[in-house]
């Protein structure tokens, strides 16, 4: 999966799940968009199905911190690495 | 005079209650929670049960010191079981109102509650959530999130006020949207819940009840909400404002 494809579908879960539209790639997603921790806890659910896989604990602590799409996206780079380097 | 003297009326009867309910915790409680901390495997249900019974004895005294107020709990209320029960929100007494009610209950608390020594631990222990909009809390939130599709599928209780404060005035406060968060999360029936003059009793910012009016405290079910989270048409703000409407009495259960 590419960047740009990444940020299409994470664009996509944001309208359709927490409708937010188009939200900037850099916008704090807590300060404009009101997106608190039980709204990260679903996003989470979200990557778990976009990836197919479940995350480990201590990799859904990790994005408790995520402020900003592009951090999101940065996080999901990471995942789909790891879970590649594995299979 | 006369107003002093009810005004001596509500210290004294507040006083018996602080009292009840500070020593009520030392003497018998803090005794029965520490021998159900030995409860490893079902440490959350025995502290819930724990919490249930303690309230239960607190507001049975509070009908016996203040007889001028009247309680009607709807039947329908206290069967309320694997739901997440959403109310609006008057009193201080709403949240252990609550816990009195339901044997298995959850709820959702500030973060800095669970800072508190001792009160803080039993929170935590009994498998209550910390607010969501802070910063920090966020493995608890994740535990406890993550365990409540079982919890509620075995008949516990997640009950929240969605407006995140008492109402001053009466009228219904904005919402936030984390209990139809975790509702849709475990694909769970929303109960809308409509409490009345609690804030009568034991108003925001006062530290007396007023034990000297007549009047009747209610907690009605205004209807379940049983949304399909799958369709793909689901709409959690529409969900959100038809609970609201609920709430309002603004159409029928």
């Amino acid at each position: 999966m590419t960047r740009d494809e990444i940020t299409a579908h994470i664009l996509q879960i944001f309208r359709k799940e927490f409708e937010i539209e188009n939200p900037g790639l850099d916008d704090d997603l807590r300060e404009e968009h009101e997106f608190d921790s039980i709204d990260a806890v679903e996003l989470l659910l979200q990557i778990e199905k976009m990836l197919g896989s479940e995350l480990t604990q201590e990799e859904k602590k990790q994005a408790m911190d995520i402020r900003t799409i592009n951090q999101v996206c940065d996080y999901i780079e990471g995942l789909a690495r790891i879970r590649q380097n594995v299979s | 005079m006369v107003n002093v003297l009810k005004r001596l009326a509500d210290f004294a009867i507040t006083a018996i209650l602080w009292t009840y309910y500070i020593g009520g915790f030392i003497l018998v409680f803090s005794s029965l929670y520490f021998v159900s901390f030995f409860f490893r495997d079902k440490r959350d249900v025995a502290y819930q049960q724990l919490n249930n019974l303690f309230f239960r004895s607190f507001f049975a005294l509070l009908r016996t010191v203040v007889p001028r107020v009247t309680w009607q709990v709807s039947d329908e209320v206290r069967a309320i079981r694997s739901s997440v029960i959403i109310a609006n929100h008057l009193s201080f007494l709403d949240p252990i109102l609550f816990v009195s009610l339901f044997a298995r209950q959850k709820t959702v608390v500030k973060k800095d509650y669970f800072r508190v020594p001792v009160f803080g631990w039993i929170l935590e222990t009994s498998g209550y959530i910390p607010a969501f909009t802070e910063d920090s809390g966020a493995e608890i939130l994740l535990e406890q999130v993550g365990k409540m599709k079982t919890y509620l599928a075995e008949g516990g209780n997640l009950f929240m006020f969605p407006e995140g404060t008492r109402s001053r005035d009466g009228r219904i406060g904005a919402f936030d949207r984390g209990a139809f968060r975790i509702a849709k999360f475990c694909d769970a029936p929303i109960r809308v819940v409509v409490i009345r003059n609690t804030g009568r009793l034991y108003p925001p910012g006062r530290f007396l009840f007023n034990t000297r009016e007549r009047f009747t405290i209610s907690v009605e079910s205004a209807g379940t909400l049983t949304p399909d989270y799958a369709d793909e048409t689901f709409s959690l703000s529409a969900l959100m404002a038809k609970a609201r409407t609920r709430m309002e009495g603004r159409d029928n259960p």
